[in-house]
């Protein structure tokens, strides 16, 4: 399994345009600096919350967003130079699933025409065979190759999200990203669509990116997670190692605060409490950009000092310069809140 | 007069009447609150939850809706047949609501302090000074930050946590005897959430207010809740205390939702066990048991016979005519993947 994708300080600050002549007047740090690479044929769980800059991470992997730095090479190949024919080859080859199915499809076209709009753009195949594929693929996402002349209405959202699917899946692309595929889905809906995303990638040997802020559907389908906070790469790990020796104080307490769903557990676990709201990403903290909220912060070290993601067990990279697998003394935490 | 519960509802039935048929949103829902208790009510999109509890609170339009069964005691007297006069004495005042989306459930022209007195001087008749002081003190209850400068702020000045932190010190401004959250954390991140359930649990704590809990959050339910009430296509299929319903599951539909969550204790990769299938229209709700189209164990008589809501196991009750049977058990359930 060699690298597919490698990513490289990845950056992005957006401007701010204020006032009656736009004037630059600050920048949204919204990603800022970060290096991970996906493995072929594995699903990498990129999670955080909102405004970290997970979407953001995924949409310049797609070349959505252009980074304002940093390299993403993509099959030894950079990326980010590609112009005109290679560009377009690129795309066929990275593809994406968006998070609401309501909004992402084109309530005009058929479900036909949507999954078989890459062929057309990309010219593959004439038209017959263009129809032809785009039953195939209907019927490969669990919908009815018959339904092809329906529009978007006729379908409940966990269909509609096999449809952005079978769209995703058109070209044969090698690498998917899927920005929060399932959140708007009903628990028994997005089970069925996450055994489907698991499927395909057994069938067709697919890379995915797999963006999320669930980490138990996060946890269910990746192989490896990355956990972002504020527009930095906070850990990465393989799942389990990740899930039971988290290092990062971010992580552990994002972990012990997602509720589970058995109440034995819920009543005896501790839930670290972090005290107020993330920081805005237009003015984000000096240093470690987790050290306002840090149950386990050592100042001045914290502020001043911006901690590398550096490996910390084998395959496994935290970025705090305190990171071991302690289990959080829950007496500072307390206090603390 | 013998004791009354605080809140007691029979057979509640809401029924809306479009112009494409009857919507059947809420047909059959009983459950009953007592002081100091949180219910869970958990279901999916569709199931019922929401308007059953905006039934109570006499807040569905009618028409198009119509009660067309069922009765809402509270302490006693009926939420579903008092003055319009009466009713707006409760609502708000002891019993109040939260409702999912801080964004837009705040009104973004009002400074947070005109709207946290307003219940304040429609229920307490308190003039505005003493309102005010009064906004500062709850804002201050739930943990916000320079909360004498903060009333002055307007909506949009406070972030989504801060905000649904305001809409919990605005419904507990009267001190309310039950407070019915409505997917209250749905809209926040887990580290926010966590806040939120902390602050909920912490205030009941100290107020002794019922709650009723809408989630579709089984992690939520597990986390607060004493009982718990499913629901699906506008019934209730099972009802219980939180270890009963988690450990003992007895209907299905419940089974089907633990199985289609990703287990939190997992060691090894396995395929999760979807429910087959989705919720029916509420237009077209199935005959017999609603559930037995994607039901693996339905049999002749599910398709026919409607189960009523019994009790099973002393308190534990179940609508399914099978549920408690000693031959009938959750077993190794077939994943129905893609073929769903």
């Amino acid at each position: 399994m060699g690298e597919l994708i490698k990513v490289r300080g990845l950056t992005k600050h957006f401007p701010i345009h204020q006032g009656v002549f736009s004037r630059n007047s600050g920048k949204v740090y919204a990603v800022d600096g970060v290096d991970f690479e996906v493995n072929q044929g594995e699903t990498l769980g990129l999670v955080g919350e909102s405004g970290s800059g997970k979407s953001t991470t995924g949409r310049m992997l797609i070349r959505l967003i252009e980074p304002t730095a940093g390299t993403i090479v993509f099959d030894g190949k950079d990326a980010l130079s590609l112009k005109g024919r290679d560009l377009q080859a690129y795309r066929r080859q990275v593809q994406f699933i968006f998070q609401d199915p309501y909004a992402s499809l084109n309530p005009r076209m058929t479900i036909g025409e949507i999954v078989g709009e890459p062929l057309a753009i990309h010219k593959v195949g004439t038209r017959v065979e263009q129809t032809k594929r785009v039953k195939e693929l209907l019927d490969v996402v669990g919908l009815n190759p018959e339904h092809v002349n329906r529009y978007p209405h006729e379908f409940s959202g966990g269909q509609r999200q096999r449809i952005g699917i079978a769209r995703a899946l058109a070209l044969n692309p090698k690498l998917i990203v899927a920005d929060e595929p399932v959140s708007a889905l009903d628990v028994s809906i997005q089970a069925q669509v996450l055994n489907l995303l698991d499927e395909l990638q057994t069938q067709f040997d697919l890379t995915y990116l797999f963006i999320a802020h669930d980490l138990s559907v996060v946890q269910h389908i990746s192989d490896r997670v990355a956990v972002m906070y504020l527009g930095k790469l906070v850990e990465v790990a393989d799942w389990k190692q990740l899930y039971s020796e988290p290092n990062h104080p971010y992580t552990q307490s994002l972990l012990s605060a997602v509720p589970v769903p058995d109440p034995k557990v819920q009543r005896e676990r501790v839930r670290i409490l972090l005290p107020g709201d993330p920081p805005s990403p237009i003015d984000p903290p000096t240093g470690c950009r987790f050290h306002t909220r840090c149950p386990i912060v050592q100042l001045p070290l914290c502020a001043d000092s911006d901690p590398e993601l550096r490996e910390v067990a084998p395959g496994h990279r935290a970025a705090c310069h305190f990171a071991k697998p302690f289990p959080i003394d829950i007496d500072v935490v307390k206090a603390s809140v | 007069m013998a004791e009354h519960k605080l809140l007691e509802v029979t057979d509640l039935r809401m029924h809306f009447f479009t112009r494409d048929g009857v919507v059947k949103a809420v047909d059959g829902v009983s459950y009953d609150l007592d002081r100091g208790e949180t219910l869970g009510v958990v279901g999916e999109s569709g199931s019922g939850k929401s308007v059953s509890a905006m039934t109570l609170m006499r807040l569905i339009p009618m028409p198009p809706g119509k009660i067309v069964g069922g009765e809402a005691m509270f302490r006693g007297n009926s939420l579903l047949t008092m003055s319009d006069r009466d009713m707006r004495d409760i609502r708000g005042n002891e019993i109040a609501m939260i409702f999912q989306d801080p964004m837009t459930s705040l009104n973004p022209v009002y400074r947070i302090g005109k709207q946290l007195g307003e219940p304040l001087r429609l229920h307490k008749g308190m003039n505005k000074k003493q309102a005010q002081e009064r906004a500062v003190e709850l804002l201050d209850l739930v943990g916000i930050p320079h909360a004498s400068s903060r009333v002055k702020d307007y909506p949009h000045q406070f972030s989504g946590g801060m905000r649904q932190r305001v809409m919990i010190a605005m419904a507990l401004a009267n001190d309310p005897d039950i407070l019915i959250a409505d997917e209250p954390t749905t809209a926040l991140d887990v580290t926010i959430q966590a806040q939120i359930i902390e602050l909920m649990e912490e205030l009941q704590q100290r107020t002794g207010a019922a709650i009723i809990m809408i989630t579709h959050d089984l992690g939520v339910v597990a986390d607060m809740a004493d009982r718990i009430l499913v629901m699906y296509a506008g019934r209730a299929v099972e009802y219980g205390t939180v270890d009963e319903v988690f450990y003992r599951p007895m209907h299905p539909y419940t089974w089907g939702l633990m199985d289609s969550l990703p287990r939190h204790d997992m060691t090894e990769k396995g395929e999760l066990c979807p429910i087959k299938g989705q919720p029916p229209s509420l237009i077209h709700v199935p005959a017999g048991c609603s559930f037995h189209p994607r039901c693996p164990y339905a049999k002749e008589r599910c398709r026919i016979e409607e189960p009523p809501l019994r009790a099973v196991e002393g308190s534990h009750l179940a609508a399914c005519h099978f549920a408690g049977d000693s031959d009938f058990s959750r077993d190794e359930l077939e994943c129905a993947g893609v073929s769903a």
